[in-house]
């Protein structure tokens, strides 16, 4: 192998070694990205991919706080595909928002179970569950189970948790 | 104006309150007159007695007699004062009523009720969803050479494979919708793309308008919109008074000059070709008086327009009008005012009329049958050319706009009438509402009600039913009745499991012979659809072990059972008894021996609890034959029911709106309810017995119709053969069919599976297609191993025959399978080879279905 390209490769190695270690012993794993729904507008068949559309629209207008027209787009979503968890999981947070945490249980269940059922449920979207889960059970009473799931969300996602709260453009 | 036009209707209001006060005062001084007067004769008397006394010794004067003269005066002046009093009363009587009907409720306006909106996506088949249908009746009209290059909301234009439509604002208290102006570019039948102009933004879905469905009316059966006068447009009242009135604003409510010349031209004519009446004097025609053409009739219009406008202004005159006036007919119904004219004719709201439109609308007044635009178009044409000529001339129209106008052809939007298509979806809704809104008020308050019906779905329901009730009395004449309110009956009903929304409702053959809703007002024996009611209650654990596992056998043999009216013994339908049967068997192929014996074995209540829990809330007595589905439930209820299975396990509410709205205020609104009413993964048996009913059971006809995909279904037939039902449902939809007679008596020679399975077939293909979308996927808690189909025993390797099954976790067979003998298996190492089969299984699965060597390239790349 001509010299040059042992150099090369040798130099490579190294800088491949030391970022790695860099990365290691700075202790502190990358903090993970959870999911934005506006990240899934492409997946799935044509009715699940409107039917997300739909619920990005939605979150646009709670971000805007028209909550009728938010609730609007999701119902529609819904129409479109009804086994759309995320559909769910938006509904849910915006009674989370609205601390109906009887509803939003309802809904978060319904997500979770069809996010489980769908091989959808990775740790980018469990950590929402975690969080809106938190936050109903916060709101009906119950912070000794709310407590470790909303710490379990702030210490995942510190960026859109450490609040305690899921805005609606932090999902869309 | 408006400020202007109050400080004047208050200034009247003044005068009326200042002459009461003179009018009591007069009272008050005729009172004191005639005190005096009293007083005055009194005196006059005393004063004449003491003249008698003072003249006692003279001669006296005789009384004076009236003569002729005095009398005359006398009989006038009592004449003169009753007819001031007649003339009082009658004005006062037709004041009051003027005043009540201007002060109250002026108009009666049916509440509307519409569909859920249609939603455009790519992907989507244009001809399955019926995109010219559905535009066509929403009133959107096809933009062509002759009328105009501006595409305005409400127009479409058609240019090689794109659509490029003006979608329409959609008003809303909640949740409005702005007009956009969309392309929508096709691949052959499919929506490839749509996107939002001016930008060209991509966009994900569309929402069209809500289709009118229908209206609750009263007895006249009119259709109105009502508008404010600030939002019609100026040459709309331009166009009306230039024909119809066009010294409105100068006179009083009677214009002598118009009465002269009409009379003069109808001397001319030899007969009646001209009237003389304002818009003030056709306001109170139409509110208040009767058609009928005599002078006292004349007479009281006269003085009641005088009446209208000396307590009204010329705008709420002129308000009145446009929205009472009559439009003409639509269907059985008849349209009033220029607001619904305007959304009839032209597909739009009044605010959005141009002057030619505006020109037809007054053009029609005069006889809206004989001129109208659907009918008679040239007749309707030549009269909007006059009132645009009289515009013209009348100074209200500038050139420009008049050569414009007149250049325009008619455009009217297709006509479209209320086929009644959806009359038990109203009554329906009508009973789900709350109790306050009852018939009055949904017939005159004028609310907007936004339904859950699919409009194209509800289309679908009604021709399948129709049609496949059709069929079967051609292809069984015994079966024809000769009296047409007792023929064959049938019903179909359509929900979203996900969510309870009913999405179409047809509770009879014809809502004209009759009214009864057998869908949801109906009670009949469920049959067979009842039984997975028995076979989830088995399968459930509640507490211990199931009493059953989809591994299980059931015993066919003859079964004697002792009931308070006696022995019962229960029959097969094919009065065969098969010894042995699978679980999947029996409800396969519906056997009701084995399905009683399993009822009995978990017990009656259990299954009767399960039923409840689904969402069966007729009563359900607990007898060894509800098994059999003796029970009369409703086929509403069937769908609810079933819909839990569809939905996972979550009981839903079965609605029919969303929300209700009066002008800018949302009275009603209905939240989503979720209500987990079963364990998910005994939900996923039930629905895995139901598909396998469809693949290998009573239901394999779907698939012989050509329907693919994630079908489940029941069938259902009763003993008697009464009553026929079948229950189907995809990931999405849920459909239920009975078929029966009123007055019960039986159906032979019709199977479920002959009767209403094709009418489900013949539903679903028309509204979704061939291929059902989506699957039902098995959540957790729900394991799949291979079983021996001979002992039902997990099939480890060397097992001679496996077939796939799914369980609970934790039901898993005891008895394994492998080659040497079928033995129990409880030992320690149990788990631990039940744990490697599976993972073996799960290996072999993934390599079945592992794209291979080309699959990896693809998905590489």
């Amino acid at each position: 192998m001509p010299f040059v390209y042992r150099s090369s490769a040798i130099v490579l190695f190294a800088c491949l070694f030391g970022v790695s270690a860099c990365t290691h012993l700075g202790g502190r794993e990358p903090e993970m990205q959870p999911l934005r729904l506006s990240q899934l507008a492409a997946e799935g068949d044509a009715a699940r991919r409107a039917s997300l559309r739909l619920v990005v629209e939605g979150l646009d207008a709670d971000v805007a706080r028209d909550s009728g027209r938010a609730q609007s787009r999701y119902q529609r979503a819904l129409v479109v595909d009804a086994t759309n968890p995320y559909a769910y999981l938006a509904i849910s947070r915006q009674h989370v928002e609205a601390h109906d945490f009887e509803r939003a249980l309802q809904f978060l269940d319904r997500a979770e179970a069809l996010l489980r059922m769908q091989g959808e449920l990775a740790d980018e979207v469990a950590v929402h569950l975690d969080g809106l889960r938190g936050g109903a059970l916060y709101d009906a009473g119950d912070v000794e189970a709310s407590a470790p799931l909303l710490d379990r969300a702030r210490s995942l996602a510190p960026s859109v948790w450490g609040d305690g709260e899921l805005q609606a453009d932090e999902l869309r | 104006m408006a400020a202007r036009e109050t400080g004047r209707k208050k200034a009247a209001r003044k005068k009326a309150a200042g002459k009461k006060a003179a009018g009591k005062k007069a009272a008050g001084r005729k009172t004191a007159a005639k005190k005096s007067a009293a007083r005055g004769t009194a005196v006059r008397k005393a004063g004449a007695r003491k003249g008698l006394r003072r003249k006692s010794g003279g001669g006296g004067e005789g009384p004076r007699r009236p003569g002729p003269l005095t009398w005359f005066v006398r009989v006038l002046v009592v004449a003169a004062f009753g007819f001031g009093v007649w003339t009082s009363s009658w004005l006062i009587s037709l004041d009051r009523i003027v005043v009540g009907r201007f002060e109250g409720q002026r108009f009666v306006v049916p509440s509307r009720v519409y569909s859920a909106p249609g939603i455009l996506y790519p992907g989507l088949d244009a001809e399955l969803i019926d995109l010219r249908g559905t535009l066509a009746r929403a009133g959107y009209r096809e933009q062509t050479s002759t009328t105009g290059r501006a595409l305005h909301p409400g127009l479409f234009r058609w240019s090689g494979n794109r659509l490029r439509v003006y979608l329409r604002a959609f008003d809303h208290p909640t949740r409005p919708e702005p007009a956009r102006d969309i392309v929508i570019r096709f691949e052959g039948n499919t929506i490839a793309e749509i996107r939002e102009l001016p930008r060209s933004r991509e966009v994900g879905a569309v929402l069209l308008e809500p289709e009118l469905v229908g209206a609750y009316f009263g007895n006249d059966r009119e259709q109105r919109e009502l508008v404010e006068i600030d939002r019609v447009p100026q040459h709309l009242v331009d166009a009306v008074l230039a024909v119809e009135d066009r010294r409105f604003v100068t006179h009083h409510g009677v214009d002598p000059t118009r009465i002269l010349g009409a009379v003069v031209a109808n001397l001319r004519a030899g007969g009646v070709t001209q009237g003389g009446s304002t818009l003030t004097q056709q306001l109170v025609k139409n509110f208040f008086l009767t058609p009928e053409r005599t002078l006292r009739r004349k007479a009281t219009e006269a003085v009641m327009a005088l009446i209208v406008e000396a307590r009204y202004s010329k705008r709420e005159i002129l308000q009145s009008y446009l929205n009472e006036i009559y439009l003409g007919r639509r269907g059985s119904t008849s349209v009033h005012g220029v607001g619904e004219a305007a959304r009839y004719y032209f597909g739009k709201s009044v605010s959005e009329l141009v002057p030619a439109e505006s020109a037809l609308l007054a053009a029609i007044i005069q006889s809206p049958n004989r001129l109208s635009p659907h009918r008679n178009p040239e007749q309707a044409r030549e009269r909007r050319d006059l009132v645009l000529e009289l515009m013209r001339r009348q100074n209200r129209l500038d050139l420009a706009a008049f050569n414009h106008a007149r250049a325009t052809a008619l455009d009217v939007a297709a006509p479209i009438s209320d086929a009644g298509e959806a009359r038990y979806f109203l009554d329906f809704l009508r009973r789900q509402l709350p109790e306050a809104y009852d018939r009055e008020l949904l017939q005159t308050e004028g609310l907007h009600i936004y339904s859950t019906l699919d409009s194209r779905l509800q289309r679908a329901a009604m021709r399948a039913l129709r049609g496949g009730l059709e069929s079967i009395e051609t292809n069984n004449p015994q079966l024809i009745a000769e009296d047409s309110n007792a023929r064959l009956q049938g019903c179909l009903i359509a929900m979203r499991p996900q969510t309870g929304e009913i999405v179409a409702l047809v509770g009879g053959r014809s809502y004209g012979t009759s009214q009864f809703d057998r869908c949801t007002q109906a009670r009949r024996a469920a049959g067979s659809v009842f039984k997975p009611f028995i076979y989830l209650a088995a399968l459930e654990a509640q507490g211990g072990a199931p009493t059953a596992t989809m591994a299980s056998f059931l015993d066919d043999s003859p079964l004697e059972i002792e009931t308070r009216d006696g022995l019962w013994t229960p029959q097969n339908y094919d009065h065969e008894f098969r010894g042995r049967v699978a679980l999947r068997t029996a409800i396969e192929r519906s056997l009701n021996v084995p399905s009683v014996r399993l009822a009995l074995d978990v017990g009656i209540d259990r299954v009767a609890d399960m039923a409840r829990r689904m969402g069966v809330k007729s009563r359900l007595p607990q007898v060894p034959s509800l098994a059999l589905g003796t029970a009369e439930v409703s086929p509403l209820e069937i769908a609810r029911a079933y819909s839990t299975l569809a939905s996972g396990g979550i009981r839903p509410t079965p609605h029919t709106f969303e929300d209700v709205t009066a002008g800018d205020r949302t009275l009603e609104q209905r939240q989503l309810e979720l209500e987990q009413a079963l364990d998910p993964g005994l939900a996923y048996l039930g629905v895995s017995l139901l598909e396998g009913v469809v693949e290998r059971g009573t239901a394999q006809r779907l698939r012989w119709m050509g329907l693919q995909g994630a079908i489940a279904g029941k069938t259902g037939t009763t003993d008697d053969e009464r009553d026929l039902w079948f229950v189907g449902f995809t990931p999405e939809l849920v459909a239920v069919v009975w078929l029966g007679f009123d007055e019960p008596r039986s159906i032979a020679g019709v199977s479920s599976s002959t009767g209403p399975l094709p009418i489900w077939a013949s539903f679903m293909q028309e509204a979704v297609g061939n291929q059902m979308r989506g699957m039902f996927i098995p959540p957790r808690g729900i394991e799949r191993f291979d079983i021996d189909p001979e002992s039902g025993a997990l099939a480890l390797s060397g097992c001679p025959e496996r077939k796939s099954e799914v369980f609970l976790s934790g039901t898993t067979p005891q008895e394994i399978c492998d080659g040497k003998g079928l033995r129990a298996y409880a030992g320690s190492d149990r788990e631990e080879r039940i744990r490697r089969a599976r993972e073996r299984q799960q290996k072999k699965r993934r390599r079945e279905s592992a794209p291979g060597l080309f699959g990896w390239i693809r998905d590489l790349l």
